[in-house]
């Protein structure tokens, strides 16, 4: 899945588990914590996004990323090379 | 007890539920909540709309169970009413009654990720125990005492209530809030209720006005109700200048050794005989039961054996379920707080559905409901597993012992 594709997902992620940003601009910098998730809501976040691709790997792997724009372009990333797609 | 809260089907709030208790009104129907039915017609009463606590942000309420949101919302109107903002978090104490209390929301959340349970979401985790509904109030209320669940089948409500008495009379808290939750049942607790013969069959679908009828010949078992309430429960004399909806004079708990779902004359009498005791009344000083009255054919027998054996036969005695149906967890605390409502306002319910009662010397309260004074009054539970569970509640200024 293309990157852009999976920052568009990752938005509509953080929108339904963070409702009070449903106006909110998003940008790649933005990160999750900045935003005001914390560690259940990154999980929600996360799990969405992946259920969103189709993409079955441990959260584990989700972990190293700063912000939107690097996370969406991991999974992309993980989505073509080292997850398993369902 | 200087608030209370309650939710149920037939009224939100206490002057709701009290309007719908004295107009004997229900609603009563084939139930429609997702997850409720499955090729089924069970009867119950849902509560209608939508309810929204006062205290969550968008983002809490978007992972709040249904049992949460009523909870909440019962406990901000029983916290409000005592003011409970006015006192140190830490000195204030939460016992939600009840177990296994989101069984429906458990199993949708089942039935949407069975081939795909990789994307189960993370919060099942925390919302799948029963205790985060404390996690959840003590956070809201700013709760800091002490909080915990109690277990006790269809006796958990007022299970709780002893909990938080015990815990005020021992001084672990100043203030312990006692929580009936809201059991939400999914279609597989109702199957099971319904095939051990304690739920009504489905027939009863043909007339949903007429299948709640404790203690009337015509019962066939109970009908299911979602309910909460809240009670604060605080030591005598330390009422903030609150006015007080009555005294906890007197409670007992007694086990059957019965894991069975079968009730027990000697049971339920020891529970009356040992809250009585406690409060140092007799029996003919109660004015009012404020019974268990599941409309089961051998419970409701069984309650009336009781009162007769313990000597109530002088007090007025009517049953809420006719009217709200059962909240299982939520009964006890649901009946206590209709039975503080009924005293304050020196007025009996009517009991709906009672036409041919059971047991004819008993003071059954029918149609119309009773005007009366009442000094004293009993409200008792029964759960499976053998637990019963026993009150005296006492009007302030009546005299009780404590």
């Amino acid at each position: 899945m293309r990157k852009e594709e999976v920052f568009q997902l990752v938005v509509d992620a953080v929108r339904e588990v963070l409702p009070e940003l449903q106006d909110h601009a998003f940008e790649e910098s933005d990160t999750l914590a900045d935003l005001g998730a914390n560690s259940m809501d990154r999980a929600e976040i996360i799990t969405t996004v992946l259920e969103g691709m189709d993409l079955d790997i441990p959260l584990v792997e989700t972990f190293g990323p700063r912000d939107l724009g690097e996370l969406a372009q991991h999974l992309s990333e993980a989505s073509t090379t080292g997850g398993r797609v369902a | 007890m200087t608030g209370l809260g309650v939710t149920t089907a037939v009224g939100r709030g206490k002057a709701d539920f009290a309007r719908a208790l004295y107009d004997g009104s229900h609603r009563f129907a084939v139930m429609e909540r997702p997850g409720r039915q499955h090729d089924t017609r069970f009867v119950g009463a849902e509560i209608p709309g939508q309810v929204t606590p006062g205290r969550l942000t968008a983002r809490e309420l978007r992972t709040s169970s249904f049992t949460a949101r009523v909870a909440l919302t019962t406990l901000e109107e029983a916290w409000e009413e005592a003011r409970l903002d006015e006192v140190d978090g830490e000195r204030v104490g939460l016992v939600v009654g009840g177990s296994n209390l989101g069984q429906r929301e458990l199993v949708l959340a089942h039935e949407r990720h069975r081939d795909r349970p990789a994307f189960l979401r993370p919060g099942y985790g925390l919302s799948f125990l029963d205790s985060d509904l404390c996690g959840q109030c003590t956070a809201a209320f700013g709760i800091r005492g002490l909080a915990h669940t109690v277990g006790g089948a269809s006796a958990s409500g007022q299970l709780a209530i002893i909990e938080a008495a015990e815990a005020v009379a021992a001084g672990r808290v100043d203030v312990c809030v006692a929580l009936g939750a809201l059991m939400d049942l999914s279609y597989w607790e109702c199957l099971g209720l319904r095939t051990m013969g304690a739920m009504v069959p489905d027939r009863c679908a043909d007339a949903p006005e007429l299948a709640c009828r404790p203690f009337d010949q015509g019962h066939q078992g109970f009908v299911f109700g979602e309910a909460c309430a809240a009670l604060v429960i605080e030591r005598r004399g330390e009422r903030r200048g609150l006015e007080d909806y009555g005294t906890l004079s007197g409670w007992s708990v007694r086990l059957d050794g019965n894991r069975g779902p079968d009730p027990s004359e000697d049971g339920e009498s020891g529970a009356i005989r040992g809250a009585l005791d406690r409060a140092g009344l007799e029996a003919d000083q109660i004015d009012y039961v404020n019974p268990h009255g599941t409309a089961s054919p051998v419970g409701d027998r069984t309650e009336a054996a009781a009162l007769r054996a313990c000597g109530l036969t002088g007090a007025a005695v009517n049953a809420t379920k006719s009217v709200t149906g059962h909240g299982l967890s939520a009964a006890g605390a649901v009946e206590a707080v209709a039975t503080l409502l009924q005293m304050r306002r020196g007025r009996l319910h009517p009991t709906r559905n009672l036409r041919d009662p059971v047991d004819g010397g008993l003071r059954w309260v029918g149609d119309g409901g009773l005007e009366t004074e009442v000094r004293h009054a009993m409200s008792l539970s029964a759960g499976f597993g053998g637990i019963n569970t026993a009150l005296c509640v006492s009007a302030s200024g009546s005299g009780s012992v404590r």
